[in-house]
């Protein structure tokens, strides 16, 4: 038996048989309960498989496939929510100038058609200075990186067109002094035209205009990105089409990343004059993430959820570095791709997925395993059976406390990403089970730093949401009632909560019912009975946040839906290449793995070491200026392998030349001294962490960018 | 509409039927043949009916003088004329007043803007095609008549265009073809916005072209007309040929533009009590029509604004209470260059949400700004420190910076004479002159980390308490560190850094931050980073 194992485990080893049985699934599927134990199958290095032994590796095979295709379709899933979630945020804005197009377009005809000759002729149309101008939209993305709204300017552009305006997307790239105005010109035409001349003369747009259009519709031309163009190829762009403003009907469409500041800062006074501006504002930033986040991460569309860490890591990353929805979007991706490729028990997610199927509720046996499921003090068996189910139901209460707290958020512009990144977190919901919820808060904002650590400050810690409860006492009544109508929506289909928001709503149309004003003391007595609601709705929610808001990571089970290795999608995300570079010269050893120096601790500079990597660590004895001088000589010293004994000694002895001579093994000529160091110095240049000696202070060597 | 692809008769019908329906959606495919150009194209508005002397002058206020210079120069019909040099600063109606001396006088011409023909073959052919009567259509793949690149083809060429075209001119007045409509057999070239040339003319040989051509080209019946906004004297004029004449438009007076904004007024009356108001301030900034038409029409809307009856005759009652409604608009609206009007309903929600927050205590919290675009933490200390290293000079770094530094030479600052203070104060002019100072970017990212590093701290322990905690604290700190060379280009494209060339000494890029004071103080506020004490007042 054992050898017959043996055999199998060398045969499995093959490749070709991988290859052989990777299409053919339903054969193994079958193959399936006849088993085959293979003790070595560690081919994922989780900590929840360490535990599985008896896992097969013909399932192993299968479940790899299934991971495979539970990874695209939670992706292709996730995808589409976002999109379709932007689509949504756009679709206000795309209408509002839609509508100010045509309105801008009905402004053009007014004042009259022209007739061909005079449309197409070369001398401006004059009838007064302010029609001479041209309709406007800024469209503030209020956001300094741009790259989120490349799709929107493209999804506005096909917008648009689909109402019949002629349409050109134009970037930066078009505006670049380079290229000049002739390359807008020709960009533009390229795009109205359909590539049908290379030519750049915007009479050509005229008499094409005038041929295929006739002031039926406008030509609309977006700029995506205005603060980037150059500033003067825009600005005689501008008083080009003015020239031309009633014969070609243009309606500029830019994009302005800041301010509205910036258009003024950019163009000249005189395009200025000819533009009569409107401004648009697309969602904010945050606004957006909080809506992605919600439809991605807090309602369970795909079987993926991440943890505390992760989305702890996930909300630094925008908030203090790069703040787009695109690198978001790269995080979740590289998040459920670790998942999958990770963690060997995610090929049961789609049981989270599909509300029909019943039989896949139940967890692999194999989940027993988890850490989470340690814990488990109920018959384990039974747990493992409701699953999937329970854990959807789990899941459900969480996201809607989470989404009701928000509502009342909203007003406080509290946003959802603080909210979710504190609902999500375990020691909060440990702590708060634990009474902490009930301890009155000072009535003034508590100094953070009385108490650095321990009860008070994880208290504080979790600060955001019981703030947000106690905003509920304070609303009025009409804002109460609007809320409680959100809450009523949000819980919908959730059962345990919905009937009690309901509750407090009938309550809430008794008080109602009374004609507010009747006398002074009416009105008193239904402020007080609003107060007293808010009241209860403040207790509803407390109680909703304390028993039903349970984050994912106390949940049995959730490893095989939940995504928690912080630290890998930080080595994934985030490169750091200047500190890794530097840290990589000083570490030389620990990759090259020589033998010669890495015996010795790697801070002591000694000849063997690269010589770019040795400079590298001399120059940290000097500081922001590095003498050439000393820095050659003490680069000499180590690489002739003088003991430090004898480097101080040159030190002193003004006569090198003398030393090397005496003290070293091999010869080290001058000449090929100065030729490696001046190697060296180059690398450090080129690697941007020195700057070479400047005219004021030629003896001296400026270290450029430490510790970043 | 769809029959009629005819051309020439059926033309007008066919514009005329698609007025009608304005809103049907065409093919893309189908297209309307253009018309041939003619011979009466080359007048302003063939079609139009003639325009008499009085309408002439009364058109174009102010202009008087210059409409009686022109026609003087112009002289009778197909009297040879010298070249003619009209300028005066922009938006004094040079353009303008020569086109409707052109539509009165009927005479041809082929006018040539500067500005659309953005080069020398550009222009060429603008000028060969009008005169060919080639028109750039689908058909013929929207190219010109001829190619011509260099300016020798182009004299040439333009020569036969233009002995063709007097002689269709002459023929045809002779058979009295075309009585009525043109004017005489001579021609007019007019090149507008000349001193445009200037910038695009790299190898300076275009505008001597343009000066000599009427002597190159040798032909009579030829008129030359430049226009530009400024004068003959800036434009560094060889000898070789003759000076042409030249026109002066001057600035508007306070009277002319008075009358040119009383123009096609429904209630005059009205409009001029509020002329009386804004005009005379207005011309103290500027005399310029386009700036002061764009400044006063939403003026002027305001001004109606209380009045429920647009044709009410003002009284002084009634003068009076406008004008006071109006006078809070009147200073803002002289500083402001460009008026963003708002279209959405949504905007004013996200105003209200503005005010909201700002009245709100701010809670410990990185993600609410008080500038009202998102901008990452990292990218805010960037700009911050760029904005001091602009404003700072960088021998006061290190007093800023290090802890030690500072304030000892602080304290060694000896008292001062009067006369060293008068130089110190020349210095500090001088500084303030010259406005942001550059810096390299080993002294941007220098800044950077002591004020990101230091206040990292600080932010983690009395703001940010979600930072501290376990993986917080070093996530902070690499996550402002690093990719930092991303974010100053992200800066510089969102225009808050300038690169400005290489300092020709150091050999290195140098930076210049642009923002105002204002805006890195929003930005301080939102760090909580107390820039003031940083700044180095003068």
């Amino acid at each position: 038996m054992a050898t017959a194992d043996e055999v199998h485990i060398s045969d499995n080893d093959l490749k070709p048989f991988f290859v052989l049985h990777k299409a053919s699934n339903s054969q193994q599927h079958a193959r399936k309960p006849v088993g085959r134990t293979s003790r070595k199958v560690k081919v994922n290095l989780s900590s929840s498989l360490a535990a599985s032994d008896e896992s097969q590796l013909l399932d192993d095979q299968l479940h790899k496939n299934s991971r495979m295709k539970n990874f695209h379709d939670a992706w292709v899933k996730i995808e589409s929510t976002i999109k379709d979630v932007l689509h949504n945020i756009n679709a206000d804005v795309f209408n509002e100038i839609n509508g100010w197009v045509q309105k801008s377009f009905g402004a053009i005809c007014s004042s009259g058609k022209l007739d061909t000759n005079k449309a197409t002729c070369s001398y401006p149309i004059v009838t007064d200075v302010t029609s001479n101008q041209i309709f406007t939209a800024f469209v503030v993305m209020s956001n300094i990186e741009f790259v989120d709204d490349l799709q929107t300017f493209a999804d506005l552009g096909v917008h648009l067109q689909s109402h019949g305006c002629h349409m050109a997307n134009l970037s930066s790239v078009d505006f670049s002094a380079k290229s000049g105005i002739g390359g807008c010109l020709r960009s533009l035409l390229r795009q109205i035209l359909n590539g049908s001349t290379d030519a750049a003369d915007i009479s050509i747009l005229a008499s094409w205009y005038m041929e295929h259009d006739n002031y039926k519709n406008p030509v609309v031309v977006i700029i995506e990105d205005m603060d980037r163009c150059s500033a003067s190829v825009l600005s005689d762009f501008i008083l080009m089409l003015s020239e031309w403003v009633i014969k070609i009907p243009v309606i500029l469409i830019l994009g302005v990343a800041t301010t509205l500041e910036a258009p003024k800062n950019i163009l000249s006074s005189k395009a200025v004059q000819h533009l009569s501006p409107s401004k648009f504002f697309l969602g904010h930033p945050t606004d957006r993430l909080d809506a992605i986040i919600e439809a991605v991460l807090v309602k369970p569309c795909s079987g993926f959820l991440v943890g505390h860490k992760v989305a702890a890591f996930i909300r630094n990353c925008f908030l203090r570095q790069d703040g787009t929805l695109t690198s978001f979007v790269r995080a979740v991706k590289m998040a459920i791709v670790q998942h999958f490729l990770m963690e060997p028990l995610s090929f049961t997610v789609k049981g989270l997925l599909d509300e029909e199927v019943a039989e896949a509720d139940a967890w692999p046996r194999q989940a027993l395993d988890l850490p989470s499921c340690m814990r488990l003090s109920e018959p384990k068996s039974e747990a493992l059976l409701s699953g999937a189910s329970q854990m959807k139901e789990v899941l459900n209460l969480w996201s809607s406390v989470v989404l009701c707290l928000h509502e009342v958020g909203k007003n406080q512009r509290t946003t959802l990403l603080d909210l979710y990144d504190e609902a999500l977190d375990p020691k909060l919901y440990n702590l708060r089970n634990s009474d902490h919820l009930e301890v009155k808060p000072d009535p003034q904002r508590p100094s953070w730093n009385y108490d650095m650590h321990g009860q008070s400050f994880e208290r504080q810690k979790g600060g955001l949401i019981s703030r947000t409860i106690r905003q509920i006492r304070d609303l009025p009544p009409a804002a109460l009632h609007q809320l409680l109508e959100k809450w009523d929506k949000q819980t919908e289909g959730v059962d345990m909560i919905h009937e009690k928001v309901k509750e407090l709503r009938l309550q809430e149309d008794d008080n109602l019912k009374e004609p507010p004003t009747r006398s002074r003391k009416q009105t008193i007595r239904n402020n007080g009975n609003s107060d007293k609601l808010s009241e209860k709705a403040a207790a509803l929610i407390t109680c909703m946040t304390r028993e039903h808001m349970q984050p994912i990571e106390c949940i049995p089970f959730h490893e095989i839906v939940c995504f928690r290795n912080a630290d890998k999608l930080q080595a994934a995300l985030v490169g750091d290449p200047r500190k890794r570079i530097q840290l990589d010269l000083l570490e030389c050893n620990k990759f090259l793995k020589c033998s010669c120096c890495c015996t010795k601790s790697h801070n002591v500079p000694i000849s063997s070491m690269h010589d770019t990597s040795l400079m590298y660590t001399l120059a940290q004895e000097h500081g922001n200026l590095i003498n050439l001088h000393d820095w050659y000589q003490s680069f000499k010293a180590v690489i002739s392998q003088t003991t430090v004994k004898d480097k101080h000694k040159s030190k002193v002895s003004p006569s090198p030349k003398k030393r090397k001579i005496t003290a070293q093994p091999q010869i080290i000529t001058e000449a090929s001294a100065q030729a490696r160091f001046c190697r060296a110095v180059t690398e450090l240049q080129i690697t941007g962490l020195l700057r070479m000696p400047s005219k004021r202070r030629q003896d001296y060597v400026q270290r450029v960018a430490f510790g970043l | 509409m769809s029959k009629e692809e005819t051309p020439q008769v059926t033309r007008r019908t066919t514009r005329l039927s698609a007025t009608h329906t304005p809103n049907a959606i065409q093919s893309p495919t189908k297209s309307i043949n253009l018309p041939p150009l003619s011979l009466h194209n080359l007048v302003y508005g063939e079609q139009q009916e003639p325009l008499t002397f009085d309408d002439l002058i009364s058109s174009l206020p102010g202009r008087k003088n210059q409409i009686f210079d022109l026609l003087r120069l112009l002289g009778p019909v197909n009297s040879p004329m010298s070249p003619m040099f009209v300028y005066g600063s922009a938006s004094t109606g040079k353009t303008s007043t020569i086109l409707r001396v052109f539509r009165y006088l009927n005479r041809p011409f082929v006018y040539s803007s500067c500005r659309t023909c953005y080069n020398a073959r550009q222009l060429f052919d603008n000028i060969l095609n009008q005169l060919l009567l080639h028109r750039k259509s689908e058909n013929n793949g929207y190219s010109s008549a001829k190619k011509c690149e260099k300016p020798a083809d182009f004299v040439n060429l333009l020569k036969e265009a233009l002995v063709g075209v007097v002689d269709g001119l002459k023929r045809s007045s002779s058979s009295k073809k075309l009585n009525g409509c043109v004017n005489g057999s001579m021609v007019y070239l007019i090149f507008d916005s000349l001193e445009l040339v200037r910038d695009w003319d790299k190898s300076g040989t275009i505008l001597p072209l343009l000066f000599k051509l009427h002597d190159v080209l040798k032909v009579n019946d030829v008129g030359l007309i430049f226009i530009s906004s400024s004068s003959l004297d800036t434009y560094h004029s060889e000898t070789g040929f003759v000076d042409p004449i030249s026109v002066y438009f001057p600035d508007y007076t306070e009277e002319g533009l008075r009358q040119i904004f009383m123009r096609n007024q429904a209630n005059p009356k009205l409009r001029s009590a509020f002329l009386d108001v804004v005009l005379k301030p207005f011309c103290r900034v500027t005399r310029r029509l386009d700036e002061l038409s764009t400044a006063l029409s939403p003026l002027f809307k305001k001004y109606c604004e209380p009045l429920d009856d647009l044709n009410v005759i003002p009284d002084e009652e009634t003068k009076r209470k406008l004008f006071s409604c109006l006078q809070p608009h009147i200073g803002p609206a002289l500083n402001e260059i460009l008026g963003v009007t708002s279209q959405s309903s949504v905007e004013a929600g996200i105003k209200n949400n503005l005010k909201r927050k700002g009245g709100l205590k701010k809670f410990g919290n990185d993600s609410i700004d008080d500038i009202d675009f998102h901008m990452s933490t990292s990218a805010k200390y960037l700009l911050v420190s760029a904005f001091l290293a602009s404003r700072n000079p960088a021998t006061l770094d290190a007093s800023f910076f290090d802890s030690t530094g500072g304030s000892a030479n602080q304290k060694k600052r000896r008292k001062t004479s009067e006369k060293s203070k008068d130089l110190k104060e020349a210095s500090e002019q001088e500084l303030f002159m010259k406005g942001p100072g550059t810096f390299p970017l080993e002294r941007l990212l220098a800044i950077f980390q002591c004020i990101a590093s230091s206040d990292e701290y600080s932010l983690e322990n009395d703001e940010d308490p979600q930072e501290t905690t376990g993986l917080g604290g070093d996530f902070g700190e690499n996550n402002l560190m690093s990719d930092i060379l991303l974010q100053v280009s992200s800066l510089c494209n969102a225009n808050f850094i300038t690169k400005g060339g290489s300092c020709p000494l150091e050999g290195s890029t140098r930076y210049r931050s642009t923002i105002s004071e204002d805006l890195a103080l929003k930005v301080a506020r939102s760090l909580k980073f107390p820039l003031s004490k940083y700044l180095y007042r003068r």
